[in-house]
């Protein structure tokens, strides 16, 4: 493409007009020098650069991510995500667990492949640049993080439980299957956060995002691809996580809700966050609650595969399901 | 009939502790056969990108297990058990699998009678994130006995 229509383009699509020196950038290398209005040729088609992504994680706005850029795919318009290649290994601390966790784009490459056209994952494409660099291209997810859209509805925990909690167990339980079709795959998402999911605003499906880490494991692969998922269900039980400090903070009733707790009520990995929720929501029935528990200091037991978690939540649905039916006239 | 007795070891000091115990047990059994396999996993593609560079890894790290396996099966035979019925294996393992799953399979393909492992001494915190080798075979092994060693 000569640069007069490259500039008609950039016009057409970003609404201005690009001011000074066109800057056309094939070799992705050296990231950290891909400014905002520099253009990306990949694979023969043209992205406009309009800033980095942000970490942005639980709410805060973090450092921004130089190796991932939000850009105009100049054939259309649309917005993409271009994941350049950032090689890094560093620990990951799961409360008091360290993990040695690396960042692979061949991996996230290979899950965009597999998952292509499955509604509940992000997707988009791999192209080389010119030297090679395996550069992902992401459809743009327009819609809420998960997280957020949990922390943000203002209303009390009975009345979320029994009027929220069942819609978001049904479209969490399809989200979960994604991950088992994931692992039947033998591909793990290996970064399963509550901010990795993006309710798409357009479908209303729960959407996972981002593959590209991955760890060391020794016997159990799917481990902390479990935990993440526990970790999810628990923020959705408790509309938020429920740690010690905080009800030592809510006075006598705060103490006398402490005096009841034992060090199995807590969880495994996070010394302090409650996984007995039933013992703060008496409502929470037994079969939830038992989930949950798997995921406790005092478990004897623990989900080894995404099948086994997902067996025990649909029966819980089906039994609240069941008590519905019974409550209504 | 042949005593068939496979050792699983991770050449930890837990699963030596597993190899003493059978020597002792086993010494004095004329027909036992024990075979001391270690599995030695290809880093993943994802972690260690360049193929020559895990080559190399399995490479170096089969030779060094070669020898800590040999001082073991000396060890065996200074215990009294004759050295023809040792048997060393090293198995590289490139797919995703658990160790667990390689040990079970090669019971049942070898025909095994039992299997001693060791225990690694693990948290429950790491057994639920990462897995436990000798808690999926106790719980997954079929027609045969298991022995862990703590």
């Amino acid at each position: 493409m000569r640069e007069s229509e490259l500039r008609e383009k950039i016009e057409q699509h970003s609404r201005f007009p690009l001011r000074g020196k066109l800057n056309v950038i094939t070799d992705t290398t050296q990231f950290m020098g891909i400014r905002s209005d520099d253009v990306l040729e990949l694979g023969g088609s043209f992205y406009l650069v309009k800033g980095e992504e942000v970490e942005g994680r639980f709410g805060l706005d973090g450092e921004p991510k130089f190796w991932v850029k939000r850009a105009i795919d100049l054939s259309d318009g649309s917005v993409k995500i271009i994941k350049l290649v950032f090689h890094e290994s560093f620990v990951m601390q799961l409360g008091i667990q360290q993990i040695k966790c690396f960042r692979s784009p061949r991996k996230e490459s290979r899950i965009l492949e597999k998952t292509r056209g499955d509604p509940f994952f992000m997707q988009g494409f791999t192209v080389p640049d010119s030297v090679g660099n395996i550069v992902r291209v992401i459809d743009r997810i327009y819609g809420v993080r998960y997280y957020d859209y949990i922390l943000d509805l203002a209303l009390d925990h009975e009345t979320y439980f029994h009027q929220h909690f069942p819609v978001l167990l049904r479209n969490l339980l399809l989200c979960f299957r994604a991950i088992q079709r994931l692992h039947k795959m033998e591909e793990l998402h290996g970064d399963i956060r509550n901010d990795h999911i993006i309710i798409d605003r357009e479908s209303g499906i729960y959407r996972w995002i981002d593959f590209d880490y991955t760890y060391e494991w020794s016997e159990n692969p799917f481990g902390v691809d479990l935990f993440g998922l526990g970790n999810i269900l628990l923020l959705t039980l408790g509309k938020g996580f429920h740690n010690l400090p905080d009800i030592a903070a809510c006075g006598p009733s705060g103490m006398e809700t402490i005096s009841c707790l034992t060090p199995s009520d807590f969880s495994l990995i996070f010394r302090n966050r409650i996984i007995n929720l039933q013992k703060l929501f008496p409502y929470i029935p037994d079969g939830l609650n038992q989930v949950m528990l798997h995921f406790s200091h005092g478990a004897e037991v623990f989900y080894e595969k995404t099948e086994e978690l997902l067996g025990d939540l649909e029966a819980c649905e089906a039994e609240m399901a069941c008590g519905r039916d019974v409550e209504d006239p | 009939m042949k005593t068939k007795v496979l050792i699983a070891t991770d050449l930890s000091e837990n699963s030596l502790k597993a190899v003493d115990y059978v020597a002792e047990v086993i010494c004095c059994h004329d027909s036992a056969h024990i075979t001391l396999l270690h599995v030695i996993r290809e880093p993943s593609p994802d972690i260690m990108g360049d193929a020559k560079d895990r080559e190399r890894y399995v490479e170096n790290t089969r030779a060094d297990t070669l020898r800590a396996m040999e001082e073991i099966g000396g060890h065996l035979a200074a215990k009294g058990i004759p050295e023809d019925r040792i048997r060393l294996k090293i198995q590289v393992c490139q797919r995703p699998v658990g160790i667990a799953e390689l040990i079970l399979h090669e019971q049942e393909t070898g025909g095994y009678g039992t299997i001693v492992v060791g225990r690694r001494g693990i948290s429950k915190r790491e057994a639920f994130l990462f897995g436990s080798v000798s808690a999926t075979v106790v719980r997954e092994a079929r027609r045969c006995a298991v022995w862990v060693v703590p």
